[in-house]
Formats: structure tokens, sequence, C-alpha cells
């Protein structure tokens, strides 16, 4: 089973979606079918997370030929890096299935079969060209959800988000094939897998530039401050599943990519850009936090929060000492779960009163405990409170922080402050004060409690014992610092 | 068993969570009164057993739950320790608590949400264990940021009400500020000396590797936590809100327990404060102002629960005087006796709250005494308490403090306490007189007050009349037993037994005459004044503090946020990236123009084309 249980991770969403939409089943079909298939994953995933080596390198690598002439090869493999996400992905999916249960269009239903094919693909790749693919796959559902099914300007921000994207995507590939081309030069066969691109030496300029278009990709895809302007109006118009998709993983790919290809073929170039990214990280935390006070849009909001702690997250992976990268990767990790659960509870406010504006909610307290206090959770564990995953991963990032030097540590710690007072005036304003509107508001029902409660159990388990978790990573996540910090040093 | 101090309110909290949100209309007083009192009363056992261990010889007690998080050198645990400073307050923590929980289980009878109330007040005492018996900085950081949440929850227990929430808001946020510098602090102090471990007894044994630089950025930055948790000048204007919540919640959090944790806090890192007493001198002063500024507000406030919460205010900055001047003991022995007059009192007044139909004005009571005899006597012993006037038992720990002031020869310090001493038995004894002398207002058909909630008091009065001979010191014949146990690193000052009567002598007069002059103004006649002086009205708007906050702080913030939305984002951002989809349209106009569909035009273009080719193979490549 081993042997091939990457490539059934990541293809039997699509295997599931192809099959049914092959035979055209109806919906109830359909939706059954995708819940079964990301349960399914689910139960591989787990299996792959028991028998997973915390002290191996990469594990169940699977490389076959693919284009021969060219050498592009279908390479997977996962560590504690691609493994954190993958876990989070499939971990998101049926939740989010149970979410849209009432949801009728078919189109919906197949473009979360692919879009999941497209970010485990990702996660899992350690070709090049392979990853390439996903990353591109993964875009192409969010356009379509975000232009079919979303809402207010959905059109333009739909095709915003693609070109603004696709403008990063296309300096990658540049890099990428240059890479190859590189690798050619010198060795006489052509190779993207990451590991052969990562023996090649360049003088400083090309390294530099190459790594621009990597970054530029992944920036975009954070976004760091400055490349942003996609964001808010498509996370605003966006369905909720998709909205859950970008903010838990696809924003987290961004650092992803940094973490995989960006130490991994440019370790020593990295540090040419580390004050510009640390510099872009800090304003960001700040300028998306001050700019989600006045938001009045719930999902908007949170998009700019969201654009804050990926900020953070992005910080803490500059600065690579132990306690940053550990936060950052736990943070990775929180956040998902965090922001997951904050945007399915505006999706559920969306359902029950037709708004996210805050102008015109209130009262909710006073109806329905249970969705209140499922709503301030997660609000709470964003805005980093004790007994939530979300408090250790800051921490961490702060001591990194600290670590390198006082006044990063200082503008790092305002993260204490900055989510707290959008949060707090937000759940002012949605939760409490008279119950003085005449909409019914009904409280969460079973099915609600049942996919928002692996959220709130994982946050809690997170932030009560991160001892539970942090031997799966730490050995691995400690040895790769070294492997990048050894590279630095031999400079 | 130190663990269970800590755990067993937790779960309770979480069982009663989770009853009450299954069913939120269900009464169940019977279940949730069992458990929300019951706990408490366990924890005060179980500290009780502590304590007395501490006397018969043990050094500290530990217990471990488990590891906490193992990444590098940071390595921590959930671990818990007991030395005499921490048993000391947790002892009286789970006391007073304990009793608060039965006074609320009266006051709070027929609120909705009963049972939510006894959760957050469970979960509260479980924060508030862990702040105390933390065997290291992180876990009591997570303590120190959960009772800061059951506060803004239990301030914000009225959520209909926004301006409640709002103060809720206010206190979070202001807390936060201070946890901003806390956590600060904590960083650096990890990676100074983190490698050699992080609980506080291998900190306190590691503390001089630091250099006299970082000791003193990181005293100060502790502090900053402590303003915000205690309420000091600048970050004290969310106390006075607070009171926003139920009266039983101001008398446990805001007055006898969560927000004398930042003198505590000064006290646990007394190790790190002797060898930096510069920040002490500072901390001192802020104490100083704190103490003698919230005196003059109280006493023009009207609220009785306002005034009692200016007055924990000016009893913190005691607190911080004697702990910044190195006289720990001291400080935590008014933390002490503190506990038992200030909680008295608030649930005094909540008792006066309740029985006058929720009436909160002081010049709206009066007469109050042959109605509510047990409330006034509780509340006069109380009173004299709080103005230092002897036997009772603010009278030995505030001069302590004083007499430290005085003796380390900081005499403004000292000038500003005294002083304050003397508005306090004014202010006290205004609100005293108003409500249980003065004349007759209204006709008032008192609500029946159960037993629950005055039986508590009596414990207390007894508590506020003799906790005092715990300190008594060597001048009055006593040994200090407190400062001996507590066997913090006290600076020690020498004074002469004369020197310290006459300090005694003026404390105490000042005292009488403070409470003379609210005799003769307010015993026979008290009416709220109708005319304002320039000074009064400035005082009444608290010196417009929270004006100027709102001006230098929220406004910037909200403006700012207002100009990246309209602004930054759309024209700067957005306007470069558009200005290349613009370039873009122009660019294709200009292409689209070439291609004009006229023959003439395409033959011109191919003659160019032509010619440059053969120009460039011409002269460049010399082909003939």
């Amino acid at each position: 089973m081993g042997d091939h249980i990457l490539t059934l991770i990541i293809f039997l969403p699509l295997f599931a979606a192809v099959v049914m939409g092959v035979f055209r089943v109806e919906t109830k079909v359909l939706k059954i079918g995708s819940f079964l298939s990301s349960a399914v994953t689910l139960l591989l995933v787990l299996w792959l997370t028991v028998h997973f080596d915390p002290h191996g390198g990469m594990q169940f690598v699977k490389d076959l030929p693919w284009i021969q002439n060219t050498g592009i090869r279908y390479y997977l493999g996962v560590d504690f890096l691609s493994l954190t996400v993958l876990i989070l992905i499939t971990l998101l999916m049926p939740p989010l299935y149970l979410y849209m249960k009432h949801e009728e269009r078919k189109g919906y239903w197949y473009n979360m079969l692919l879009l999941q094919t497209g970010v485990t693909g990702a996660v899992l790749s350690l070709d090049l060209v392979l990853f390439y693919l996903f990353w591109e796959t993964m875009l192409l559902p969010i356009f379509i959800m975000i232009g079919k099914y979303g809402n207010g300007m959905h059109r333009y921000n739909a095709m915003k988000i693609l070109l603004i994207t696709i403008l990063g995507s296309m300096s990658m590939l540049f890099s990428i094939l240059y890479l190859g081309y590189m690798y050619f030069e010198t060795t006489g066969v052509w190779s993207f897998a990451l590991q052969d691109l990562s023996h090649l030496v360049f003088n400083a300029q090309t390294s530099i530039l190459l790594a621009a278009g990597f970054l530029l990709a992944f920036v975009i895809k954070i976004p760091l401050v400055g490349f942003h302007t996609w964001m808010a109006p498509a996370y605003g118009s966006a369905p909720t599943p998709a909205v859950v998709i970008m903010s838990s993983i696809m924003a987290k790919l961004g650092v992803y990519g940094i973490w995989r290809f960006g130490f991994g073929l440019f370790e020593t170039t990295l540090i040419y850009y580390a004050p510009f990214i640390i510099i872009l990280a800090l304003i960001g935390l700040l300028y998306y936090a001050i700019r989600a006070i006045t938001e009045e849009n719930l999902r908007k909001m949170f998009a700019y929060s969201s654009g804050s702690h990926l900020s953070l997250i992005a910080l803490g992976l500059i600065l690579t000492n132990i306690y940053a990268w550990s936060g950052s990767l736990y943070l990775i990790a929180t956040h998902a779960l965090a922001s997951a659960g904050m945007f399915i509870m505006i999706g559920l406010t969306y359902k029950r009163f037709k708004t996210v504006q805050i102008s015109e909610l209130g009262g909710i307290a006073s109806k329905a405990p249970l969705f209140t206090f499922f709503f301030a959770f997660f609000a709470l564990s964003i805005a980093g409170l004790p007994g939530t995953g979300g408090f250790v991963a800051e921490l961490l990032i702060i001591i990194g922080a600290f670590k390198t030097n006082f006044w990063i540590g200082f503008f790092t710690a305002t993260t204490m402050l900055a989510a707290m007072v959008y949060v707090f005036w937000m759940l002012q304003r949605t939760l409490f004060g008279p119950d003085n509107s005449s909409v019914e508001f009904k409280d969460l029902n079973l099915r609600e409690m049942i996919m928002l409660f692996p959220l709130v159990f994982m946050l809690l388990l997170t932030g009560i014992a991160p001892s539970l978790f942090t031997p799966m990573f730490e050995p691995q996540l400690s040895a790769y610092l070294q492997a990048v910090l050894d590279a630095i040093g031999g400079l | 068993m130190i663990n269970w101090i800590v755990i067993l309110p937790f779960i309770s909290a979480l069982v009663m969570g989770i009853v009450y949100l299954a069913d939120t209309k269900a009464k169940r007083y019977f279940f949730y009164t069992a458990v929300g009192v019951g706990t408490p009363l366990v924890m005060t056992i179980l500290s009780f057993v502590l304590i007395s261990q501490l006397m018969n010889g043990a050094v500290t007690i530990h217990g471990t739950l488990f590891q906490w998080i193992d990444i590098g050198d940071f390595n921590i645990s959930l671990a818990f320790m007991a030395d005499r400073l921490s048993a000391v307050m947790i002892s009286f923590i789970t006391f007073i608590g304990m009793l608060i929980h039965i006074y609320a289980a009266g006051y709070m009878k027929d609120e909705e949400g009963y049972g939510k109330f006894f959760a957050y007040f469970n979960l509260f005492m479980g924060s508030m264990a862990l702040l105390v018996l933390s065997d290291n900085p992180i876990m009591m950081f997570v303590g120190w940021e959960l009772v800061g949440l059951c506060s803004y929850l239990l301030i914000g227990f009225y959520h209909q009400d926004r301006a409640n929430i709002k103060a809720a808001n206010k206190a979070f946020i202001l807390n936060r500020v201070g946890d901003f510098g806390f956590i600060m602090a904590i960083a650096m102090l990890f990676v100074s000396l983190g490698n050699t471990g992080f609980t506080f007894e291998s900190i306190q044994a590691n503390i001089h590797t630091l250099s006299p630089e970082m000791m003193t950025l990181i005293g100060f930055l502790l502090f900053v936590g402590a303003m915000g948790k205690s309420a000091q000048i600048p970050l004290y204007v969310w106390l006075p809100d607070a009171m926003a919540g139920p009266t039983p919640v101001s008398a446990l959090i805001h007055a006898a327990t969560m927000v004398t944790a930042g003198v505590y806090m000064v006290a646990r890192y007394s190790f790190l404060y002797v060898e930096v007493p510069d920040v002490g001198i500072f901390i001192a002063t802020i104490g100083a102002a704190s103490a003698l500024f919230a005196a003059i507000i109280a006493s023009y406030q009207t609220d009785i629960k306002k005034i009692l919460a200016y007055s924990t205010m000016s009893q913190l900055g005691y607190m911080f005087i004697a702990v910044g001047l190195g006289a720990y003991s001291a400080g935590i022995f008014h933390v002490f006796t503190h506990a038992f007059f200030k909680a008295l009192l608030f649930m005094g007044a909540g008792a006066v709250i309740i029985a006058l139909h929720h009436e909160q004005n002081i010049f709206k009571m009066g007469a109050l005494k042959k109605h509510l005899k047990l409330v006034y006597i509780t509340m006069f012993i109380a009173t004299l308490a709080i103005s230092g006037i002897p036997p009772f038992s603010g009278f030995f720990s505030k001069d302590a403090i004083l007499v430290a002031a005085f003796s380390s020869e900081h005499y403004v310090i000292w000038g500003i306490g005294t002083l304050t001493a003397g508005l306090t038995a004014f202010y006290m004894f205004r609100m005293l007189f108003t409500v249980f002398y003065s004349q007759e207002k209204a006709d008032h058909t008192l609500q029946k007050l159960p037993s629950s909630m005055t039986y508590p008091l009596v414990i207390l009065a007894i508590g506020s009349a003799t906790v005092g001979l715990l300190g008594i010191n060597e001048a009055y014949g006593g040994t200090s037993w407190i400062n001996t146990f507590l066997a913090l690193p006290d600076l020690k000052f020498h004074l002469s037994f004369a020197v310290e009567y006459m300090l005694t002598a003026l404390n105490v007069t000042l005292a009488l005459l403070g409470m003379g002059l609210a005799y003769k103004l307010f015993a026979s006649h008290a009416t709220e004044p109708e005319t304002h002086t320039l000074w009064k009205n400035v005082v009444i708007n608290k010196f417009y503090i929270d004006e100027i906050y709102e001006f230098l702080i929220v406004k910037p913030l909200l403006l700012i946020s207002w100009l990246i939305a309209k602004v930054i984002d759309p024209r700067i951002f957005d306007g470069f990236i558009n200005l290349n989809v613009w370039l873009y349209k122009k660019a294709g106009f200009v292409f689209g123009k070439l291609q004009n569909g006229k023959v003439r035009y395409y033959a011109l273009y191919i003659l160019t084309g032509v010619s440059a080719i053969s120009y460039y193979m011409l002269m460049e490549l010399g082909v003939r």
C-alpha cells in the first residue's frame, strides 16, 4: 500500500469526479460520492501519518519517468512540511462537504473535487514541472467558483485574481525552465527534479533573478503587502468553501513554496531578499490588521486578517531559527483551522441573515448561544488566545524574532495587539447588543456542530498540548534548518 | 494535590459550560450552585493543606502535569510550584473566592445565565490559580491572559447593553497592551538565559548572567504588563468601566484578586527587581501618582461601585509603592489585607444595590443604617480598615508601606502616600455616611437579602478586623510574622521606634481628619452637588483621559485604516496595476491603428521592413 499511497491520495478525488461526471450521476449521488472520496482520502492520510517516520527524510517517494526526453518525472514524496499541509486539506474537506449539504449546483461539487487534487498534488510534487502543473490546476476551480458561483462583482474579481496570480506563475515557469536548461548545460541531461536542481551553482546575478521568478509567484499567493489587491475582492466574492480553501490552504502554499523551493534552491540568495521580505512582512502584519478595523464586510475583514497572519508566517520563515521556523509551521496549521472555522461561521451567518455586513448584524448572542460560542471561539483563536494553538505559534515566532534582534522582536510582538482590535470590535457589533432584529435566527443544528467540532477540538489540542505535535515535525525541521544554515554559513 | 487546585476549576467550568450550552433555558439552580460553589471550597481546603505543609517546614511544593512543549531549548512543562509567596496568594484567593461564590449564589439567583456565570467564575478561579502557582513564566502568562479573558466575559455578562460590551472590550484591549510588554519581557528573558532552563527557580539562579541594561529593560517591560492588569497610570481607564459587570465579579476579579496580579508579579520577580532599583523607583512613582490621582477622582464620584473602583486603583498604587521600593512583603501584605476589606466593601455595596433595586447613585441612598443593619456594621468595619484606623487590618499594611517609603528616604513618595491616606478616609466615609446616615431618600421598599449574601459579609468583616495582626511589626510588639514567612528579598531600612510612632500618629490624625470632614459634610444631610466649578468638572470627567486616548490613539487608528481603504489600496497599489492595464490597452490601440486594412499602408510596412533587413545584411553582416 505504501508504494502508491501518495498517488492514491492525490488522484482519488479527481478520479471520483471523472467517474461521476462520465456517468452523469444525480446531485444526491454526487454529494455522497464527494463526501465518501474525502472521507477515504482522510483515512489514507491518517494511515500515512501513522506510518510517517519523524526522523526520516523524504518518505513514500515515488519516482517514475514521465516525459522522457525532457527529463520531466512523476516524482512525489512527503516530509514534515508537505505532511502538515496535506493533513490540513484532507481534514478540512469532509466538514466543507457537510457545509455544502444543501448545495444543488453540480459544478460546485466537481470544482471542489478538482481543487483537492490540485492542492494535494502541489504539496507532494518534487519535480518542478509537475509542481507547476498542480499549482495551476488549483487556480482553475477557484477561478470558476468565484466567477460562476460568487457574489458581488464576482466576474471582475475572478479575472483579477486570475491575471495577477498568473503573472506570478509565468515568472515562476520561466525560472523553472531556465533551471532545467542550466542543468542540461552543466550535466548534459535534462532534469527538473528538486534535488537535482538544488546542486546547481550559479553566479549571484543569475541566482537573484531566478529566485525573483519563484518569489513573485509565492508572495502574490501569500500575499505580502503590495501584491495583495486581488485578495479582499476575491475573498469577498468567493463562495464560502472556496474562501476556506483559499485562506486556510492556498495562501499557505505561498509560504510552502518559499520553504520548499526558496530554501531548497536558493538558500544563499534568500539572504539577499531577507531584509525586503522581513520589512514587507512586518508592514503587512500591521497594515492588514489596521485595514481590517474599519472593514464592514466580515469576509473581507477576515481576508485582511488572513493576510496579517500570513505575513507573520512568512516572517518566521525568513528568520531561520528553530523557534521562528517551528512557530511558522505551527501557525500554518493553527491558522488554517481557525480561519476555516471563522469563514464557515461567516458562511453560516450569511445563510441565516443573507448579509455579512457588520452594520446589519447584532444581538445574535441573545438568540443563539451555541452559534455565539463557536463564532467567538474561532474569532478568539484567530486573535491568538492562550489555550488555542495560535498562541503557541505566535509565542514561538515572537521568541524567534527576539532571537534575531530586539526591533524585529518588538514589531513582531505587535501581533499581540494587531488582531485584537478588529476582532473584539467586530464581536461587539456582530454578536452582542440589543436583540432588535426581527429575523428569526436559528441556532446551530447537529450537522453544523459536527462539522465545526473537529476544528474546535484540534485548536484546543494544539493549544493545550503542543508536545503531542512537536515530535512529529521537530527532528526533520531542525535537520532541514541545519542544512540551510550550513549552506549560508558556507558562503 | 497542588495539581488539583488548578485542574479542578477548569474541569468544573468545562462541565458547567457544556451543561449550560446543552440547554440554556434550564434553571438547574441546585446543580450549578453545588458545582460552582463546591469547586472553590475544595480549592480552599487544598490550599490550606498546602500552606500548612509550608509552615511545617516544607520549602517548596512541586507538581507537574505534563510537558507542554519541547523545541530547541524551549522546554516548558505545565508544572506548578508553591513557595511561600504563591501559597499565601493562593490561600486568600481561594478563601475569598469561595466566599464570593457563595455570595454570588444569592446575588445572581434570579438572573438569566446563572450557569454561564458560574462556568465563567470557576474558569476564572482556575486561571488565577494557574497564574499564581505556575512554576515558569510562560504558564504564568497563560494564566495572566486567561484571567483577562474571564474578566472580559464577565464584564460583558449583560451583553444586551452595548455599553457593557464596550467596557469589556476596553478592559481586554488595555490589558493586552500591558501583555504586549509582558510577552516581550518573557521572550527576551528566554533568549538571554533560556538555555539553562526556564522555570522561576532556574531564572533566579542565572539572573546574574544578564547585563544590567538587559535587566532594566526586562524589568520595565514586565511592569508594563503589571500596569495593564493592575490598572495603574496610564493603563487604568478600563477599571472604572469594568464595574459594568455583576457586583460579585467586581468584588472577586476587579478588587480582591485579578487586579493584584501585577503586584504579585513584581514580587515574583523580586530577584530581578532588587538588581535594578531605578526601575523600582519608577514603579513606586507610578504607584504614588496612581494612588493620589485615583483618590482625587474617587472623592467626586457618585456611583458607589465607581468610588470603590477608584479606591481599588488607589490601593493598588500603595502596593506598587511598596514593591517598587523593595518592601515586597509589605506590598504582598497589603494585597492580602486589601482583599478582605475590598471584597467586603464591594459585597456590601452589592447588597445595598440589590436592596434598593439596582440603584447605584449614593446620593439617592440614605439612612440605610437602620434598614440594613448587618450590611452597615460590616461595611463600617471595612471602611475603618481601608482608612487605616488601628487596629483594623488596613492600618498595619498601609503603615508598613509608608514606613518603608519614609525610611528609604523617598520623601515625596511618602508625602503623597500620607496625603492619600487622609483622602482615602475622606472619600470612603463620604460614601459610608451618605449611604447609611444622611437623610431618608424616597420611600424604600427594600428587597430582602438572602442569607447567602449576608453570612460571607460577617466572615469577611472578622477578617478585615483581624488579619492585620499577622503583620504587626516590632515597633508595636509584634514580629512581622508575614514578612518572615514570605521570605522575600526585602530591602531593610532602619527607623527608630520614636520616628515610627510619629509617622503613625500623623497617618492616624490625617485619617481621623478625613473622617471628621466627611462626617461634617455628609452625615446629616447629603445631596448631589448642583453647581460645578471648573476643577470639579475636570475631576468628574476623570481629567478627560478617555477623551485624550480617543483623540490620540483611537481616531488616528481609524484614520489610517480609512486611508488604506480609500487611498493607499485603490489609488497606489491598485493604481499601479491599473496603470499597467491602461498602458497595455493603449499599446493595443496604437498597434490596432497600424492594422487599418489599407493596402497602401501594408505596402509601406513591407518596404520599410525589407529596407531595414537589407541594410542590416549589407552593413552589419557584410553580405554582397
